[in-house]
């Protein structure tokens, strides 16, 4: 406390702060000033009908975190078995299969990203809808669509996620591991108690962005008729003729996920901080 | 303690050992010198399995090692190491990258782990460092802390490779100090280094390798003073300027 580093940090973040305060209010006054202004928000429909923003707000969240979530697992197992170095073949029929299965995998892995990360999402939702549709034609078509939808989604972040953790895995030194087996790890310790640490303190901010850019991804559900929240302001605003209202709202419930989630997951990076592995909240960016 | 003999070692078509044999008594200090690339390195790896010898056999009190039916990770336990770069654990303190090992390879118990540890970071003069993160030490002092981490697995011998060429030439002196004084109490060391000091004060013999063989070996005196083979007389006074 009290040194000059400290001090000079201290007026920084007073400068942010009041700099922030300042950029907002001048951007929400130009906003009101057009919107309500100008152009008048009723105010009526907005407070009539705001829960069925939120009913497509809850849909949004669900499918995004469900995706999300799964995509995790998918993403952790590829990117790990995509980050290992080509393991030595042991000796036998045992050592000769082992290698083979993990020699499939990984290429199965390259393949699986190649195709994710080489194609629209858009065209991802759509490829899987239709395929369900096809070959599921007896479900209920609402059903399906949160399925076809579900599924895409996960293989999409699953693909993304993979390569956050692989790039995670691989920037843990490889002297760490070597020092771990020196004392007697085995590789699989030596991954849970070495490398895991630190590599999840470094994909937690890249983690973040890629649940913020599935969430804002996520609107491009509505082209197989999933109900969520852009396709909700999208009906309001044409059916009921509220282009303004509608999208301010939906605007409005984007930033209720985003912000909380970004400020919460800002919270956990500043407890797990280490000093010398220390990562600054980076930009979000997608779509 | 630790024997070797003609061990060969191939990455890929480079045949970077071509025959060594040593033998390493128990409590003896033994420094290995050569120029890079004579594979002084990947003889260290070799004694702990960290690389697999292609041919020969390593013995370490007794026990062949390198054989496939062995527990590679208790062969580990058995012999510390000591890296150029350190290697501590980023995102642990000091105290903990020493407990790490003893708490989840041993299965020590954390109170018993963490008196052990403390005193063997008195050891090497760090009790005050104990909860700093090796980002807040200096090189000479993660050093020290990897020393610790080593000797707290109770190892039977300890390979240190090049421990001081990464340190800036105010930290050499400390580092060396807590391996003297390891030397001292008996440790069965094998020790990578070109600290010319160190290695007369502490080993009463010498191995020049090049060119994945050893040239020559013998008396600290003998090989610094009276080098036979002409390699080794050249690469000695250029240590030595």
């Amino acid at each position: 406390m009290g040194s000059l580093e400290d001090l000079r940090r201290q007026r920084t973040r007073t400068f942010d702060t009041i700099a922030a305060v300042v950029l907002t209010i001048g951007i929400v006054g130009v906003l009101l000033e057009v919107l309500v202004g100008r152009y008048g928000l009723n105010w009526t429909y907005i407070a009539s009908a705001w829960p069925t923003y939120l009913r497509g707000a809850w849909v949004t969240f669900y499918v995004t975190t469900v995706s999300y979530i799964v995509g995790m697992g998918i993403g952790f197992i590829i990117g790990w078995a995509r980050a290992a170095r080509v393991s030595v073949r042991k000796p036998g029929a045992q050592g000769a299969a082992v290698f083979g299965v993990k020699y499939t995998l990984r290429r199965m892995g390259d393949g699986y990203v190649a195709a994710i990360r080489g194609t629209p999402l858009f065209v991802q939702i759509v490829f899987v809808s239709s395929v369900l549709v096809i070959r599921f034609s007896s479900l209920d078509p609402n059903q399906l669509a949160l399925i076809a939808g579900l599924v895409a989604l996960t293989a999409n972040t699953g693909g993304y996620q993979s390569e956050i953790f692989r790039a995670g895995i691989q920037t843990v030194h490889t002297g760490q591991v070597e020092a771990a087996r020196a004392i007697g790890f085995s590789r699989w310790k030596a991954m849970r108690h070495v490398v895991l640490p630190q590599a999840l303190r470094l994909v937690i901010p890249p983690l973040t962005n890629e649940y913020i850019g599935l969430l804002k991804a996520s609107s491009l559900l509505l082209v197989i008729g999933i109900v969520e929240l852009t396709e909700i302001g999208r009906r309001e605003a044409f059916f009921q003729g509220k282009p303004f209202e509608s999208f301010a709202i939906v605007t409005g419930l984007y930033l209720l996920i985003t912000v909380p989630v970004s400020k919460i997951v800002e919270y956990i990076e500043r407890r797990l901080r280490v000093p010398g592995l220390g990562i600054q909240a980076a930009p979000t960016t997608r779509v | 303690m630790i024997r070797v003999e003609d061990v060969h070692k191939y990455f890929g078509t480079l045949h970077v050992l071509r025959g060594i044999s040593l033998d390493v008594s128990k409590g003896e200090a033994l420094v290995i010198i050569g120029p890079s690339g004579s594979g002084k390195s990947t003889l260290l790896r070799c004694i702990n399995l960290l690389v697999e010898p292609d041919a020969g056999r390593v013995f370490i009190d007794g026990v062949h090692v390198n054989r496939h039916d062995i527990n590679r990770e208790w062969v580990r336990q058995q012999v510390g190491m000591v890296f150029q770069s350190f290697n501590l654990f980023t995102h642990l303190t000091a105290l903990e990258n020493v407990m790490l090992g003893p708490i989840r390879v041993k299965g020590v118990s954390r109170e018993q782990a963490e008196d052990k540890a403390k005193q063997l970071l008195a050891r090497v003069g760090l009790a005050a460092k104990a909860n700093a993160y090796p980002a807040e030490l200096s090189g000479g002092q993660q050093q020290r802390v990897a020393i610790a981490r080593a000797l707290a697995m109770d190892p039977k011998a300890m390979l240190f490779d090049e421990p001081t060429s990464a340190l800036d030439p105010e930290y050499i002196r400390e580092v060396l100090d807590a391996m003297t004084a390891l030397a001292r109490d008996g440790m069965t060391m094998i020790v990578v280094t070109h600290e010319m000091g160190f290695a007369s004060n502490v080993a009463k013999r010498i191995v020049f390798m090049d060119g994945g063989v050893i040239l020559e070996e013998g008396h600290p005196q003998e090989i610094f003073e009276h080098p036979k083979q002409e390699r080794t007389r050249a690469f000695v006074s250029k240590i030595l300027r």
